[in-house]
């Protein structure tokens, strides 16, 4: 008898209808030839024994428990709201304990460098001085913000919590794709869906021994109670949530409910005396430290956005004096810019004389000629993604543009070259999904959460994102992007001699 | 301690559920006696639709179409479905400040009673969808009572629940009762209507027996200690609650304890001998006017205090 591990296979054995075709990109799952990955050979064992009767019911319990839970957004139509949940798939995606080591290197790495470059950029600008950066690329981006300039931030922790981008390119290499330091969100559906995901392949789970991801609200505690600096005794802390409305909602209330500090909003807070205070059914109580899931432009219209009326006024001013600390501070944004972005690896070096350990994906600039010659010439095989713009608006896919999408491009990108980059369009890599009872390949990025306060700290798992269209790259949830679990192991061994093929 | 604004909501969270439970069984009992074609029928359909808005009976009504109004209205303010959206919508509010247990049974009720599927399911078999609606409510009632810290955050809920219910009985009792003679109401079927719309017809006959009585009936309603909805139960209920709410704090002029405390008196003390003579409106009257005083004085002590009084020291 041939061992599972060691036969070529055009699918999983659930349908033999449908044939799974990885395709160019570098599978999660299947090596080239069919091969299932020792760390996927647990996971492959249980989707063969449960069948495709059994992988749709657990789909559904899966869904219904999201619906449950309220793990969902509300889609407004005429007269009626509707609520929809989330997509999420029940396979997990699994890496590798070695693979997850690179990684977790590479993340606090980063994180290290670009919290040092933005106490930099906040203080005497040695960067700009030494020429490393421009200094109008940093001085002109929309993110930054002078009002942050000289003021003290705790163990030079500016983004305390960071949720960055990783893709797989086709050669199995893992590349950074964009960093989040402003308001990164994701983390509940990371927990919700690893809730989900022991319960989907329990025996499994317990065998691949997987790293635990529920420490993170703890962790994220910690975090916050660490940026008091002063060490204040029973520090106040609060989330501040722009509402009910917000698409994030949800996650807002799952991580004060899960570090059980409260929720508040905007017009819950006062300011008096610089300090913070929050209306209690006993009167007004200090607040001393804020983690904000309201923007920058938010957070205090006396300070910013005038017409703001999700923050608070002389929240700015309170911070400024030292008596409440806002995570993540104001102005990271400046190091997540889509231009600074390509001088990432040379921030690293500068500040740490390390070379990246996760490299950057190939970036153009637009602001340089020489660069923007070459984007316009090759506008159909670039992805083009305007520096402002987030959560994948204002992109363009080169080779699945039209010819009058990719001419609109063009000019804008003469119109306005400065506010353009454009990297080479990469394969993601597929993992494979439950879609209409097939399994399927579907592209997918890794977005791990990365904690910096008195101490640097990745969580080991992420927030996989799928692009629910076959063949489509982008996995963002406003574009119709879903998520699925993400397994790190603890241990390859274990996966390496587990199942029914050990040799 | 906690937010205003979420005891704000939890307050109302409780007055939405209660509010919720209290319609459907208003709809379950008309659309059971439009099964009778009797006086006493028509008599409870009149008391149900007066219960529910201010105005008077109405001389002839459609019962079986005011049923569903009153349990699928979007548009009116105190349909089933509206007050479970709303309830549901407080809820989400104060998300962080309930359990998931009690959470999951009041999301589960609104995504079913207010998708897509719910009219379908009304059409088939009402009585049994109203059933599973209260039903629902008291899981979420009992999930919150077993798994909530009895706190503030509960008792703001369950403040909420009995001022509901106490202004929700007091108008029922008002509708029976209100013409100022208690004689309006002498049908034996029509007052088993009444007790099942306080859903105090098995409580009632442990006391009474199966004499009815229109005299008993309103005294049971408005006085009796031990049965949970009943005004006197709900007002001493109130108190308590708002005695725990209040520790601490000296009482104001406009408080809420001193209004809760002086509505409790009223009914501990009321005279029934003047009750049986004068008819119930008078008090019913109080009752109400006492219960919107006091939610306006929760409001004002608890919520929308002005903040320069209330700085920490």
């Amino acid at each position: 008898m041939p061992k599972a591990q060691s036969t070529p296979r055009d699918a999983p054995a659930t349908n033999p209808d449908a044939v799974y075709l990885p395709g160019a990109a570098h599978d999660e799952m299947f090596a080239k030839g069919g091969f299932t990955r020792p760390h996927y050979q647990l996971l492959q064992r249980d989707i063969d024994a449960l069948g495709a009767q059994a992988l749709a019911d657990r789909q559904r319990t899966l869904e219904r428990s999201f619906l449950l839970q309220g793990i969902t957004f509300t889609v407004y139509g005429a007269g009626s709201a509707t609520e929809r949940i989330i997509p999420t798939d029940l396979f997990p995606r699994i890496i590798s304990a070695s693979e997850w080591a690179k990684i977790e290197a590479g993340l606090v790495q980063r994180l290290k460098a670009l919290n040092l470059f933005l106490a930099d950029i906040y203080g005497e600008q040695r960067i700009l001085t030494d020429g490393v950066i421009p200094r109008d690329l940093v001085l002109g981006c929309p993110a930054y913000r002078r009002q942050m300039q000289h003021l003290y931030v705790p163990h030079q922790a500016y983004a305390n919590v960071c949720g960055s981008d990783l893709i797989r390119g086709e050669d199995g290499e893992f590349f950074v794709l964009e960093d989040n330091l402003r308001v990164p969100s994701g983390v509940s559906y990371m927990l919700a869906n690893r809730d989900a995901s022991r319960r989907t392949f329990p025996a499994t789970f317990r065998e691949a021994r997987v790293r635990q991801v529920e420490r993170y609200p703890d962790m994220l505690l910690s975090t916050l109670k660490s940026m008091t600096g002063d060490g204040r005794p029973n520090p106040q802390i609060v989330v501040l949530t722009p509402g009910v409305y917000n698409s994030a909602y949800y996650e807002h209330a799952y991580l004060a409910r899960l570090m059980g500090v409260p929720l508040v909003e905007g017009r819950d807070l006062a300011v008096h005396d610089n300090r913070v205070y929050m209306r209690t059914t006993e009167g007004l109580r200090p607040v001393d430290v804020i983690y904000r899931r309201v923007d920058d432009d938010f957070i205090d219209p006396l300070s910013f956005r005038r017409d703001s009326s999700l923050g608070v006024a002389g929240l700015f001013n309170a911070y400024r004096s030292g008596t409440v600390v806002i995570c993540n501070a104001p102005g990271t944004g400046v190091a997540d810019d889509k231009a600074v972005y390509a001088y990432v690896p040379a921030i690293i070096r500068y500040y740490l004389s390390e070379d990246a350990i996760l490299p950057n994906v190939k970036t153009f600039l637009c602001r340089e000629p020489a660069d923007l010659s070459h984007v316009l010439a090759n506008l159909d095989s670039l992805v083009v993604k305007a520096v402002g713009a987030s959560g994948g608006y204002g992109m363009l896919v080169g080779p699945h543009a039209s010819a009058k999408e990719r001419a609109d491009f063009a000019e804008a990108l003469k119109a306005d070259p400065d506010n353009y980059v454009a990297q080479p369009t990469i394969q993601l890599s597929t993992a494979p999904c439950l879609a209409d009872g097939k399994i399927e390949p579907r592209h997918v990025d890794l977005r791990p959460f990365i904690l910096s306060g008195d101490k640097v700290v990745v969580t080991p798992g992420a927030l996989t994102r799928v692009a629910l269209k076959r063949g489509s790259l982008v996995v963002n949830s406003s574009q119709g992007g879903g998520s699925k679990d993400t397994w790190v192991l603890a241990d390859d061994g274990v996966a390496d001699q587990a199942g029914d093929g050990a040799p | 301690m906690m937010l205003a604004r979420v005891a704000d909501s939890l307050y109302w969270l409780g007055r939405y559920v209660e509010r919720a439970e209290h319609i459907s069984r208003l709809a379950g009992v008309m659309l059971n006696a439009t099964l009778d074609r009797t006086d006493a029928a028509d008599q409870a359909a009149r008391i149900a639709l007066a219960a529910v808005g201010d105005g008077a009976a109405p001389e002839s009504v459609d019962a079986i179409g005011s049923a569903q109004a009153l349990v699928l209205d979007r548009d009116s303010a105190s349909s089933v479905v509206v007050s479970l959206a709303h309830a549901r919508e407080n809820a989400r509010q104060v998300r962080d400040q309930i359990t998931t247990e009690s959470w999951e049974r009041l999301n589960m009720l609104y995504l079913r009673a207010t998708g897509d599927a719910a009219g379908q399911a009304y059409a088939y078999d009402a009585p049994d969808f109203l059933q599973r609606i209260i039903a629902d409510l008291h899981l979420f009632k009992g999930a919150s009572d077993a798994t909530m810290s009895h706190g503030d955050g509960w008792r703001f809920m369950l403040t909420g629940v009995y001022i509901e219910r106490a202004q929700l009985i007091a108008r029922l009792l008002k509708a029976g009762f209100g013409g100022g003679e208690s004689s309006a109401l002498d049908d034996h079927m029509a007052m088993v209507s009444l007790l099942r719309m306080a859903c105090a017809l098995e409580p009632y006959l442990r006391v009474y027996t199966a004499d009815m009585n229109a005299q008993f009936l309103l005294e049971f309603l408005l006085f009796d200690e031990e049965f949970p909805r009943s005004i006197r139960f709900s007002a001493a209920r109130i108190e308590e609650h708002l005695a725990h709410l209040s520790k601490g704090r000296e009482l104001g002029r406009a408080d809420p304890l001193r209004l809760a405390g002086r509505l409790n008196a009223r009914l501990a003390y009321a005279d029934v001998e003047e009750v049986e003579e004068g008819g119930a409106g008078a008090l019913l009257a109080a009752v109400s006017a006492e219960c919107v005083a006091i939610h306006g004085a929760i409001f004002e002590t608890f919520v929308a205090y002005p903040l320069e009084m209330r700085l920490p020291a």
